[in-house]
């Protein structure tokens, strides 16, 4: 979306700027490898919340408060959520990016089908794991929940979700990895429980397009996901759900704060590019933010959300009438339920393989976990 | 003659057979560059929908179609030259060579075509920073040609043992330059040979993901790059996949039509 | 055959003595040295470099905790059970994919031998699988096989023939699948190259056996396949040496899972050193298959070139 915005701010600005458009594994590769080798092939790179601990360890970007300082008028700094200023661009005080696209984890759901069963949108876990069950009638064709099972990322980030909701976490409070503790333990079996009770039996090879694919088509009546695909729930060229999906805030364990999962994007200015194309970027990193146009990026619907006065926009909420469910995740959020660590990449791939094999069925929770647990320590 | 008949007919009907087997998943991909998004798939699946060209808009929104074709034809044409120019040569001299050595080049440089990309990948992208070619379709051919000239000099090692040394002899007996003898005697009757190198060298080049991926920047990246773009963080944009794959596709299929019939007419021109 | 080499003894001819032999082994050297010094400067430097890499713990990302290690690269490959288990898929996968390419790959060229106008645009139609990213070729299973929508793997559910959970999220099935996907990529490229060696193949000596009143089946033992044999072994080697190496479809099909049933060497150097940036490790693992891939390559070379022999010594 963002190629589709760039032929207006060169026609505003005069300059030129040229998007390339990767997938998701090869942006991480070929950034990583353009700041190696210092490069300079891209001078705007977008960066996934989790590798901002790399980024800062090795000082890939350009550090922006002065520049956020400098400007902040301009910007309207305060018009920003601090949970996605912090989350999206902050590691340890160094901002190594500037926020861009907030997506909040919120819960997608099947109305319809929740008022025919008498259920209200749960609110807790417990009441999630419930209504899952009962939701679910194989001879229809139909399943309570649905969520990425394949091994990798998708399974790993998926539970990371889940398990922060059920009052688990990755690290622990001395900057080492818990990924077998008691809590973790716990929430991979309920998770496991709700794969083998209450999804569709497909979902055990999801990646995200399945697990998407699946709750567009009807078939699961309630998935946890990033807000940024809810639009396409409203989008009849893209779902069959149009007029049965509702998105809430998800739930979280009865007896614990909320822990909403924010994630997103942030651009980061490549700190090896000249001074001059670091202001450019600058400047179109600001353009693009500007509340203006970013509000017309979100028209447009890119579900990238960012600043407080988009939640309240007549315009976007007319057109997305669920903006006050990421208004309360934004406030509310927790950006560390995965650990923006540059360990991340390796602990979420033990994750990822634990999880998977659990889903699939061969692997003891606890087991599975000890063995993530004794590879994550070696990378202290 | 019903014998021959019968034969012919279970000759083709095999070849049908493989063909649907070897065409439908793709003729699935490439269908879905004309369904609307919604459509693509359904519970249960099923084969109708009404045709849109939706797809097609957005690929060419989103990306310069003709620049990745571009890219594409610049990779694969200079991967074939290059890797020809090398290993045609390379192969005839170790078929008409009688060192005890030729066996072992032949060998060193298959053993070269399997070091694991992961492995050459990282070294070659600080090379090519180094010498200014990074970020240019010709870092791509060098890499590409250097796997395939291997092969390249292998396969072309094969046809020329299986052609009989004699033509040549009598070429150079009548005032031929050697290299004339190798040029305009040898190499037309491996004509088939050379045609199915350039097929391999071509499909190589064209599938190739990985090296492209790493060493094009935006005005250099080819097709094969491009399509990876369709797969997101959160979603497969799978129209966008069948879109362009038409353009990855239909070229190269109508280039292996035309090649085809050199692929034969080397047999018949040849020393047989 | 021309009058003129009738009268000359076949092997090596001097018209102008002893200075035409060494005028004839410069040019070939000459004809040869391009390619070897091409891919002396181009392959080797990477490779070299990967040897020492392998030797140190060494992180791109991490670059300042870098320290000499040794073999313990090696060690741990060893040791570690995910490593293991890799090797083993990778060999299954290897096996599985090259038997059934060969078998049907051969049976395709054998039924394309033939030139007429449908076998051309046969072969031509045949080959598309080839030329589609191997990325794009596991997307596209993905997509047909998913067991919940997907337009085959829906019905093989429905049906009761696989698991409900779909072939590639089902332990047992999910390598075997793989190689299904393997086969239906690069089967055209093995029949292309078998195709190539028939098109080699003297069809005088074919035409005198049929004088003879061979049979198409005595012909195709007699004569094709011992003529055949270097071509079926540079396919043989080809797609072992690739099979071997393969990640592409893995990557994107199954992710290595469920659990690591699908894992392959490559994958796992690939996620090592592209995902991690952990060039030690990765360079260790690729050393290896670098090791273990020449070793059945030179198993093959060795052969070829008995086959070759046994060939020319008809």
């Amino acid at each position: 979306m963002i190629a589709e915005l760039a032929p207006k701010f060169e026609a505003e600005t005069g300059a030129t700027v040229k998007v390339d458009i990767l997938d998701y594994g090869s942006l991480l590769t070929k950034t990583t490898a353009d700041y190696i080798g210092d490069t300079e092939g891209y001078d705007i790179v977008t960066m996934d919340i989790v590798w901002a601990g790399e980024y800062a360890e090795n000082g890939y970007s350009v550090e922006l408060s002065e520049l956020i300082e400098r400007d902040a008028d301009e910007i309207d700094v305060d018009d920003i959520y601090p949970n996605l200023m912090m989350g999206l661009g902050n590691y340890e005080g160094q901002q190594v990016a500037f926020p861009f696209a907030g997506y909040a984890n919120v819960l997608a759901y099947n109305k319809t089908r929740l008022d025919q069963a008498g259920l209200a949108a749960p609110t807790t876990m417990e009441e999630f794991v419930t209504a899952a069950e009962t939701l679910t009638k194989p001879d229809d064709g139909l399943y309570g929940f649905v969520a990425n099972g394949q091994k990798g990322p998708a399974s790993a980030q998926d539970w990371m979700q889940y398990n922060s909701e059920m009052g688990g976490a990755i690290m622990g409070d001395d900057g080492m990895p818990t990924l077998n503790s008691d809590a973790n333990v716990g929430s991979l079996k309920v998770y496991r429980d709700l794969f083998r009770n209450s999804a569709p039996p497909g979902a055990a090879g999801y990646d995200w397009g399945g697990r998407e694919e699946s709750f567009r088509q009807g078939v699961a009546a309630m998935m946890q996901t990033w807000s940024v695909g809810a639009p396409g729930y409203y989008n009849p060229e893209i779902s069959k759900v149009v007029d049965d999906v509702a998105i809430t805030t998800a739930p979280h364990s009865g007896d614990m704060a909320p822990s909403y999962g924010i994630g997103g994007w942030g651009m980061a200015i490549n700190a090896d590019v000249s001074p001059e194309q670091q202001e450019a970027a600058w400047a179109f990193i600001k353009w693009l933010n500007s509340p203006e146009i970013h509000k017309e990026f979100n028209l447009m619907g890119a579900g990238s959300f960012l600043r407080k006065s988009e939640m309240t926009d007549p315009d976007l909420l007319e057109k997305f009438p669920f903006l006050p469910v990421l208004a309360e995740t934004f406030e509310n959020g927790n950006y560390d339920y995965r650990p923006r660590i540059p360990e991340y990449p390796q602990i979420q791939d033990f994750l990822g393989t634990a999880v998977n094999s659990v889903l699939v069925g061969d692997a003891d929770p606890k087991e599975a976990l000890d063995t993530a647990q004794a590879q994550a320590e070696e990378l202290f | 003659m019903s014998a021959s008949y019968w034969f012919q007919t279970g000759r083709r009907a095999f070849l049908l057979i493989m063909l649907v087997f070897f065409l439908a998943p793709f003729l699935w991909l490439a269908t879905t560059a004309y369904k609307p998004s919604s459509a693509i798939f359904s519970i249960p699946p099923t084969f109708a929908f009404s045709p849109t060209l939706d797809q097609f808009r957005t690929i060419f929104r989103l990306f310069d179609v003709w620049s990745l074709l571009r890219s594409s034809v610049l990779i694969a044409t200079g991967s074939v030259i290059l890797s020809l120019a090398l290993g045609v040569p390379a192969g005839y001299a170790l078929a008409r060579s009688k060192s005890r050595y030729a066996m072992g080049i032949a060998y060193f440089l298959m053993a070269i075509r399997m070091i694991p990309s992961v492995a050459a990948l990282i070294p070659f992208y600080l090379m090519m920073r180094d010498i200014g070619l990074l970020g240019s379709w010709m870092s791509v051919v060098l890499i590409n040609s250097m796997l395939n000239s291997a092969f390249v000099t292998w396969l072309m090692f094969s046809y020329f043992r299986g052609l009989p040394p004699e033509l040549e002899e009598a070429a150079l007996t009548d005032g031929c330059t050697q290299f004339g003898a190798f040029f305009k005697v040898a190499l037309p009757a491996v004509m088939a040979g050379i045609v199915a190198c350039v097929l391999f060298c071509l499909m190589f080049s064209w599938n190739d993901f990985l090296y492209p991926m790493f060493l094009t920047r935006l005005d250099s990246k080819p097709l094969s790059v491009a399509l990876l773009s369709a797969y997101g963080t959160k979603d497969i944009t799978w129209g966008t996949l069948g879109a362009l794959a038409h353009f990855s596709t239909i070229p190269i299929v109508v280039v292996i039509l035309f090649l085809n019939r050199y692929f034969v007419q080397g047999l018949t021109k040849g020393i047989h | 055959m021309s009058a003129i080499a009738d009268h000359l003894p076949s092997g090596l001819i001097e018209p102008k003595g002893m200075a035409f032999a060494t005028k004839r082994k410069v040019f070939l050297v000459a004809m040869a040295v391009p390619v070897v010094a091409y891919v002396l400067v181009v392959g080797i430097w990477p490779l070299t470099q990967g040897i020492w890499y392998s030797l140190y713990d060494y992180n791109l990302i991490r670059p300042q905790r870098t320290k000499f290690a040794g073999i313990d690269n090696y060690i741990e490959i060893i040791t570690d059970p995910v490593s293991r288990q890799a090797l083993i898929n990778t060999a299954i996968f290897t096996f599985g994919a090259v038997f059934f390419e060969l078998l049907i790959g051969f049976a395709l060229a054998l039924a394309l031998w033939r030139d007429d106008r449908f076998n051309r645009l046969a072969l031509a139609l045949i080959l598309i699988p080839v030329t589609i990213t191997p990325l794009v070729v596991g997307l596209i299973f993905k997509g047909l096989l998913a067991a919940d929508y997907g337009m085959i793997g829906y019905f093989l559910a429905q049906w009761g023939l696989t698991d409900p959970r779909g072939l590639l999220a089902d332990q047992h099935a999910a390598l075997a699948t793989l190689i299904f996907i393997d086969v239906w990529e690069w089967t055209p490229l093995v029949a292309l190259i078998l195709l190539a060696g028939l098109k080699a193949l003297p069809s005088d000596i074919l035409e005198a056996a049929s004088v003879d009143g061979a049979t198409g089946l005595q012909k195709l033992r007699i004569i094709v396949i011992p003529l055949m044999l270097p071509a079926v072994l540079l396919a043989l080697i080809l797609r072992t040496v690739d099979a071997f190496r393969v990640f592409d479809t893995v990557y994107v099909a199954t992710g290595g899972g469920p659990g690591n049933a699908t894992n392959t060497l490559m994958l796992h150097a690939v996620k090592q050193g592209l995902e991690f940036f952990n060039i030690g490790r990765a360079s260790a693992i690729a050393n290896l298959t670098l090791l273990i891939i020449a070793l059945i390559a030179a198993g093959f070379a060795l052969m070829i070139r008995h086959a070759d022999r046994k060939a020319n010594g008809k």
